[in-house]
């Protein structure tokens, strides 16, 4: 393949997973912080917390698999 | 393991006479799970507190405020106190505190006040201390206005332009200016807007006469003489607490026991002459019970062991072989699970070392992380919770060790051998030879961790949805098979994996020909991506079953499934991630501590190598892989059956840290 088109790709992976990654860091900002607010105020929404703050992991797990992809292709 | 520990209902009746007694028993032997009795009627009344219950209470009272006032909450007695002396002595203890600490006490708070006002008075008279104007004079005037206290700047200037007649005291400070201020009522709008304007604080004197400055010394030499005082009840106060703090611990804890088992009555149901106890036992413990009330209670009271019915909720003791006791601290933390379903612990006590170990896998970091977890299991005696997850650091970090001694055959981020691509790398070869060649490359293998993770994440989900068909299979046949249906879609995400991975690395090599082997080998594209047919066939199937039994909202979790396998890959992410970093910092620190030549260097480099190396022990390591191998069993592996929410057995029983019974 052209190099060009390689670094294109290359460059392509990395948005994918880094914009990615961005979406979920917001997410599980504000998840988060209401999930350790929640937990101070009662030990037992640990569990649901926990829960709740991993559930905007999917989008980084997506954008990985699209990188992945786009470097397999 | 698996289940919890088995519970029988049992119920204990007997006469009102052996009440006192009954309940003695039931706390020395610690097994019965009390139901509280709720449904008064007319036969059956909540019981009364035993006899001993306000004369107890009233004494633990004092207690507590003896305590406070000795500030002994924190102390923690030497040696435990047998529990006959201190009903002997207590009462002539109690008497002789009342007179001796509470008096002193009181006096104590008494000095601490006066000095706390005669130094807020004195605070209060610094600024008008510099003018000899008593303080009588401030006051009580109809036809002047006094002002005083600070200015940020000179406000002279400014009052001498826009004030016909006044008097003004003015003194530079530190930072700011003593003012006092005396001016003529009809100005006195005027003056303080001035003031204000140069940034005026009012203080507010004392009613007390005389001039400032001879108060100030006067109350100095009184606070002086306070404090003496102070110093003399603290020491006769020091003497008391030296002499009673261990016999007042005692006292209270031995004191809030009587009380608890006293209490115990209002919990209980009873009828004019006898009284019946609800509550759970372990099975295995069902004929102590009986024993223990034949002895102690002269055939008064007798056990009734009922079959446990529909709707009963039994209260949850989990039930584990002792070295996987430990993890049932992270049971724990997510809630109880319910007596009928499945105790994850084992596949804890399992899965959490594993991939800590994977992720860590370094023979020098697993070592130091292992030493830290025996350190607070043997260390931390009196906090049974860090004691728990010093016993599971320890387990984590012993699988790092194996891990990076035998697969990634490296230590402290620096591999046993060079890379066969890099053979001027820094390594342990430099050191000595170890006959240990790594089974994987953390920075070439990359592929082969992760169809490695994706195994690892197929069997541990895979167990999760058994897991949930056992839970499910009693209660609703409906949701069982629900799981049986995520099984097929799970199977079918695998296949269709490991299908496109195919013999790319020796892992999905493996799953194709030997896991995989009885599946057919057909394959077709779609948009450009191979798929196998059984891989769809089995995932078709699955979406179908699934929107049969739980409905096609359900169907919108499928994604879900997919993102919770390849979550799994967060194994290798991490164990590669560190790898990189380690190697990185190593080819930073390792020509300054070894080709500089100069001491200095030397030292800056072999500190800042000893500070990235706590990094990634106890930052990168222990936080990091521990939390990502615990979400994986929270998240991915615990949502496909665990419900939680049950009762946690708690018997009647006390525990003496400070007293000690006496026979």
């Amino acid at each position: 393949m052209d190099p060009t088109q390689v670094g294109l790709a290359m460059i392509g992976a990395g948005i994918a997973i880094g914009v990615a990654g961005l979406g979920t860091g917001i997410a599980q900002g504000q998840v988060g912080a209401a999930a350790v607010g929640a937990t101070a105020e009662n030990p037992k929404m640990f569990g649901k917390g926990m829960i709740l703050m991993v559930l905007p992991e999917t989008i980084v797990i997506l954008g990985f698999v699209v990188a992945f992809l786009i470097m397999n292709a | 393991m698996l289940r919890p520990e088995e519970m029988t209902r049992a119920v204990v009746v007997g006469s009102i006479d052996s009440l006192d007694s009954t309940i003695e028993s039931l706390y020395e032997l610690g097994i019965l799970h009390l139901i509280d009795f709720t449904e008064q009627d007319e036969e059956f009344k909540l019981g009364q507190p035993l006899g001993k219950a306000s004369g107890a209470s009233q004494s633990l009272l004092k207690l507590r405020s003896m305590i406070r006032s000795l500030n002994l909450e924190e102390h923690k007695p030497s040696e435990k106190v047998p529990v006959k002396s201190i009903e002997t002595k207590l009462e002539q203890a109690l008497v002789t505190l009342d007179m001796n600490a509470s008096t002193k006490a009181e006096s104590r708070q008494r000095i601490q006040s006066l000095i706390r006002e005669k130094e807020s008075e004195i605070r209060a008279l610094e600024p008008v201390s510099a003018f000899d104007i008593p303080l009588e004079l401030y006051e009580g005037y109809g036809s002047i206005a006094a002002l005083a206290g600070v200015c940020r700047t000179d406000p002279s200037g400014a009052l001498a332009s826009r004030l016909r007649d006044y008097d003004l005291s003015v003194r530079a400070r530190k930072a700011d200016y003593a003012v006092a201020l005396f001016a003529r009522a009809e100005e006195a709008s005027e003056a303080s807007r001035v003031l204000t304007e140069h940034g005026f604080q009012e203080t507010k004197l004392p009613k007390l006469t005389g001039v400032p400055a001879a108060i100030i010394k006067r109350h100095r030499a009184e606070i002086a003489d306070l404090e003496k005082d102070l110093e003399r009840t603290e020491k006769d106060l020091e003497t008391i607490r030296h002499e009673f703090a261990d016999f007042i611990i005692a006292s209270e804890e031995h004191l809030s026991i009587e009380v608890m088992k006293a209490e115990t009555p209002l919990r209980i149901a009873t009828t004019a002459n006898s009284f019946v106890i609800d509550g759970w036992i372990p099975t295995a413990r069902a004929r102590d019970l009986q024993a223990a009330l034949n002895t102690m209670c002269c055939g008064l009271a007798f056990v009734e062991t009922l079959p446990t019915e529909r709707g009963d909720d039994p209260p949850v003791l989990l039930k584990n072989a002792k070295p996987v006791k430990p993890f049932e601290f992270f049971i724990d933390l997510v809630s109880t699970p319910k007596y009928d379903e499945i105790d994850p612990t084992i596949v804890l006590f399992l899965t959490f070392p594993l991939f800590f170990g994977f992720m860590m896998g370094d023979l020098g970091f697993g070592l130091a992380v292992a030493s830290l977890g025996a350190f607070m299991r043997l260390r931390l005696k009196s906090y049974p919770d860090l004691q728990k997850l010093g016993t599971i650091i320890l387990a984590g970090g012993i699988m790092a060790s194996l891990f990076g001694l035998f697969v990634f055959a490296e230590a402290f981020g620096v591999p046993f051998h060079p890379p066969e691509a890099h053979p001027d790398e820094h390594s342990w070869e430099s050191v000595a030879y170890i006959p240990i060649h790594p089974l994987l490359d953390k920075m070439t293998d990359i592929k082969e961790m992760l169809a490695l993770s994706l195994l690892a994440g197929w069997v541990h989900l895979t167990l999760g949805f058994v897991m949930g068909f056992v839970n499910q299979i009693h209660h609703n046949r409906k949701h069982a098979f629900g799981k049986v249906a995520w099984l097929l879609i799970l199977l079918g995400l695998f296949i269709e994996i490991m299908s496109i991975a195919g013999h790319a690395t020796g892992t999905s090599g493996f799953v194709n020909d030997a896991l995989l082997a009885w599946v057919p080998d057909v394959g077709t594209s779609i948009a450009g991506i191979n798929a196998s047919i059984p891989a769809v066939a089995l995932i078709i199937v699955g979406i179908i079953g699934l929107s049969l039994t739980e409905g096609p909202m359900a169907l919108s979790e499928v994604i879900g499934l997919f993102t919770n396998l390849v979550s799994y890959t967060r194994l290798a992410a991490l164990a590669v991630g560190k790898g990189a970093m380690a190697l990185a910092f190593n080819t930073m620190l390792f020509p300054l501590i070894f080709e500089s030549h100069n001491i200095g260097m030397i030292i800056a480099g072999a500190l800042a190598l000893f500070v990235t190396q706590m990094f990634f022990v106890f930052f990168l390591g222990a936080l990091s892989a521990g939390i990502q191998a615990i979400r994986l069993n929270y998240v991915e592996f615990f949502l496909k059956f665990f419900e939680g929410g049950g009762t946690e057995f708690s018997p009647l029983k006390y525990l003496r840290k400070y007293s000690a019974a006496t026979k």
